[in-house]
């Protein structure tokens, strides 16, 4: 099928132009069919906003700004944005100009009002909010924070020129210090100086002991050995004797142990009360028997003539 | 060597009077226009609808190798990679498609029409149509221009539509940026000017073209040899003004 070159010319005419509008409201971030709806917010600064940037609601892109101009009866910077016809603009919204204005990224940030409030209409005016802006902060900041570097880089200087103070006065106690320290240095290298005779000859007297040391262990090695020998088998008779001590030890522990408990003859004696208590019985009738003995020696001797002769 | 001096100034002079001759005789043929309606036709469909395809491989490429390249250049993490899109789409808006469009025009466009007409020049036909009561200016030069104008938009807008979409394809495919940050990027730096700068841009460009062109070719001298000279002339002259014209209007407009 051949087209007739009207028909080419218009459908290559038409298109370009479809591509042309609906490319430009993409890249503005309209909605390429739809209608926008369109707002306007009043700031005292407009911090670098300029048309085409981004509008967001918590952080999510939902239109971009037109067109920012001074208004010419105000003097405010008045900004008209769109957004995306269902977000919900409602009265109590405010619009924050936020983002790095160094990175050239700066967007309108707005935060909406409670969804029951009635909706800000088209071309109705949002509030202007106070928002926080980090780099606005750091700016508003900075001065505050130079001067506090300044005061601790004052207060080292200060530091350096005490201690600099200190180093040049010859009183200062950081002086005297070093100077007694210098002094005692040389004490100790004067000392050293005059006692080098002695030093040395202490260390030569030293050697020598340890050379005398060394020949009386090697003219007398052969006897230390044969007395280290002897002592050994000394030592050896006395382990024997102990071990047989020990053996007569275990012995009498066995022995005591028997008689502690009580076994045998020995072992009864020294454990048993009841012997003991016999005994006793037995003394104290003795003694009763005596007693009236001497008391009544008649009964006794009745029969005795030979007593009775007396 | 006074004479050869003054030749250097006032050649171009004389050549640029005759030229603003042309134009003038051009414009005066204005409202015969409805009698070579049939030949504007035919005009736009050889200068627009078939400069087309190659113009739109060019500038598809031109936008992937601007992605590419920027997305090297960009090293830093500091920047982030929507940059990228705000870079490639304004210099394809602004530049690139306009002027990518306009060196394959002049040298596809501005060399026919130079040797078309200066064909029809040496070979005294255009001396025919005057004999026969035709206004030559009318029926050869006016269609050609206008249909450089008018078409012209058409090719910029098609160079920037498949530059950026080359653009987009090649850094979302390539791994150099994602799509969706691409957009957000240009979206980001989007100034609404820009493709109106481009369609402004791209009007003067089809008239420079196509009008130096006519006049290079409707005042061709010198049998076959002087036809090659008209179209070398033609492309040249085309490209030269055509890069003039960008500066003066960048330094004006922007």
């Amino acid at each position: 099928m051949k087209f007739s070159n009207e028909i080419k010319v218009g459908l290559t005419i038409i298109v370009a132009t479809l591509i042309f509008i609906l490319g430009i409201r993409y890249f503005e971030d309209l909605p390429l069919f739809d209608s926008t709806y369109d707002l306007v917010a009043e700031f005292d600064d407009a911090a670098g906003l300029i048309g085409g940037n981004i509008v967001r609601v918590n952080g999510v892109a939902v239109g971009s700004v037109n067109d920012v101009y001074i208004s010419e009866t105000t003097g405010k910077v008045m900004v008209e944005f769109h957004v995306n016809p269902n977000i919900p603009v409602t009265e109590g919204s405010f619009a924050t100009i936020a983002g790095f204005d160094a990175l050239g990224v700066v967007r309108l940030d707005l935060t909406l009002g409670p969804a029951s409030a009635a909706r800000i209409p088209e071309g109705g005016t949002v509030a202007a909010g106070t928002g926080s802006d980090l780099m606005a902060d750091l700016t508003a900041q900075a001065p505050e924070m130079l001067d506090s570097v300044g005061e601790a880089v004052g207060q080292l200087n200060d530091v350096l020129a005490e201690a600099n103070t200190m180093l040049a006065t010859p009183e200062s106690d950081f002086r005297q210090t070093l100077n007694a320290a210098k002094g005692s240095m040389q004490q100790i290298e004067q000392l050293l100086a005059s006692e080098r005779d002695r030093i040395a000859s202490i260390l030569a007297n030293a050697d020598s002991i340890s050379a005398d040391l060394n020949a009386a262990l090697g003219e007398d090695g052969q006897s230390v050995q044969d007395l280290m020998s002897q002592m050994e088998e000394t030592l050896a008779t006395l382990n024997e004797d102990l071990e047989a001590f020990q053996e007569t030890n275990e012995q009498i522990n066995t022995l005591l142990t028997k008689l502690n408990e009580g076994e045998g003859t020995l072992g009864m004696l020294i454990n048993d009360p009841s012997m003991y208590h016999r005994m006793d019985s037995t003394l104290s009738g003795l003694n009763d028997l005596i007693a009236d003995f001497q008391a009544n020696p008649g009964r006794y001797l009745k029969e005795m003539k030979l007593v009775d002769l007396f | 060597m006074v004479k050869l001096t003054l030749d250097i100034v006032t050649n171009p002079l004389a050549a640029f009077g005759r030229y603003s001759r042309l134009l003038f005789h051009a414009f005066g043929a204005m409202p015969e226009l409805s009698t070579y309606r049939k030949n504007l036709w035919e005009q736009m469909v050889r200068i627009g609808v078939d400069s087309l395809p190659i113009v739109m491989l060019a500038a598809g490429f031109s936008g992937a190798v601007t992605t590419v390249q920027t997305s090297y250049q960009l090293v830093t993490p500091l920047i982030p990679r929507s940059i990228i899109g705000a870079i490639v789409v304004p210099s394809m808006i602004l530049e690139l498609g306009a002027v990518v469009t306009g060196f394959i025009l002049a040298g596809r466009v501005g060399a026919r029409i130079a040797a078309e007409l200066g064909t029809m020049r040496v070979t005294e036909q255009i001396d025919a149509l005057e004999s026969m009561g035709l206004n030559s200016i009318g029926y050869l030069i006016v269609p050609r221009v206008l249909a450089g104008i008018v078409m012209f938009p058409v090719l910029y807008v098609a160079a920037c539509f498949v530059g950026i979409g080359g653009g987009i394809l090649i850094g979302d495919l390539g791994g150099f940026v994602p799509a969706e940050e691409f957009v957000d990027g240009a979206r980001e730096f989007f100034q609404p000017f820009d493709p109106i700068f481009g369609i402004i841009k791209s009007l003067v460009f089809g008239f420079l073209i196509t009008s130096i062109s006519c006049f290079k070719g409707y005042y061709t001298r010198g049998g076959a040899e002087g036809v090659g000279r008209a179209t070398t002339q033609a492309a040249v002259a085309s490209c030269v003004f055509l890069l003039l014209a960008d500066l003066v209007l960048a330094a004006t407009l922007l």
